[in-house]
């Protein structure tokens, strides 16, 4: 039986990192892949797509509030390039909604369950 | 640089349509720093490809590659049974590198996935301008280093039109700075106005494109 992909979560380490960190509730961890990132700004549009293209059903970009980046800038250019995800999962006839980039504190455990959990539902009857 | 944009995906997937098995070739010179057609960029449009293919159920292998450049002989040799091996070449290079790629594989199939614009320099970090239209006999030496040319949009030689309005150009305002305007801050500002005073005789356009397509023989290099 084919191995089913989870959603993939690059997760800032300055902050979405350390709120998963705090996740208690096992199937949310068990649904997501978890990718260590220094900063959000660093999840390149190639990398992401190809996560599409390995069949993963899900993408999570999540980083440090707006104006609280340790790098400055890193998660404002990172919005910019989920947007122009976006629009290759367009231009290949693929929901956009597939890709998300969201910005979390590092104690905000909550917003980062219910991000991955509201995320899982709406993917839930694709094919994974 | 030669500067350069991507054509638009869907001019692209039916280009390419009807080849098995394509190679998508990036350029690592020029086009890799205006971030249109190198090693990132071909990554990016493979993975779009390979997505559209399969949600329509179009079986094609794609490959990746990208040389140094694609408008030198030598460099294509790292990827040569590569290209052999393709039905097709989807180039990333400006047109020059397209035109020399299927002049280097005759009988191949070589397209282009971009849409090649000027040459310019980098103005900031993502925004790149015109600079030079390669007329063949340059005049930067007379407009305090600013080209009337390329950066006035009626290429004129003696001064603005009367389009000109608070330094913006009557084409295009929200865009594009009037050369002319230009030119003229910067001659005050180097001391050389009464420089503009002298006439500019009208252009040998010779040089550039009306003379046809351009060669250079340098005899002292030539095998
Ligand atoms: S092929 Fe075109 S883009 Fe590539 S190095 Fe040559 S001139 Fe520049
Ligand atoms: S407005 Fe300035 S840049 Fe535009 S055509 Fe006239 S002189 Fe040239």
């Amino acid at each position: 039986m084919r191995e089913k992909k989870k959603i993939i979560a690059f997760c800032c380490e300055n902050s979405s990192l350390k709120a998963a960190y705090a996740v208690t509730d096992q199937s949310i961890l068990d649904a997501i892949e978890i990718i260590r990132l220094p900063c959000s700004g660093k999840a390149e549009i190639g990398l992401v797509l190809k996560c599409f293209e390995n069949g993963h059903p899900g993408v999570l970009i999540l980083g440090c509030p707006v104006d609280n980046c340790k790098y400055l800038t890193g998660n404002v250019r990172a919005r910019k390039r989920v947007g122009m995800v976006k629009k290759a999962l367009r231009e290949a006839g693929i929901d956009e909604n597939r890709v998300q980039m969201d910005f979390i504190s590092s104690v905000d455990s909550h917003k980062f369950m219910n991000i991955v959990k509201e995320m899982e539902e709406r993917l839930a009857p694709t094919a994974r | 640089m030669i500067t350069a944009v991507q054509k638009p995906f869907d001019e692209i997937s039916e280009m390419v349509k009807g080849h098995d098995k394509l190679l998508i070739l990036g350029c690592g010179s020029c086009v890799t720093v205006c971030m249109a057609g190198g090693e990132k960029e071909v990554g990016i449009l493979a993975s779009t490809l390979r997505l559209f293919n399969k949600q329509n159920n179009i079986s094609m292998e794609i490959i990746e590659d990208t040389i140094e450049r694609q408008c030198d002989r030598e460099f294509f040799d790292a990827v040569k049974d590569k290209i052999l091996r393709a039905d097709a070449v989807l180039s990333m290079a400006c047109g020059a590198g397209v035109q020399f790629c299927a002049e280097v594989f005759e009988g191949k199939r070589v397209l282009p996935a971009l849409n090649t614009r000027f040459y310019g320099a980098t103005e900031q970090q993502g925004i790149w301008s015109e600079c030079c239209a390669g007329c063949g006999s340059c005049v930067l030496d007379k407009f305090g280093g600013i080209c009337p040319i390329a950066r006035c949009s009626k290429s004129l030689l003696n001064g603005p039109c009367g389009g000109s309005q608070e330094g913006k150009c009557e084409v295009d305002p929200e865009n594009i700075d009037c050369g002319w305007q230009l030119i003229y801050d910067r001659m005050k500002s180097l001391g050389l106005l009464h420089k503009l005073e002298e006439n500019e005789p009208i252009n040998d356009w010779s040089t550039g494109r009306d003379g046809g397509p351009g060669k250079i023989i340098r005899e002292d290099m030539v095998l």
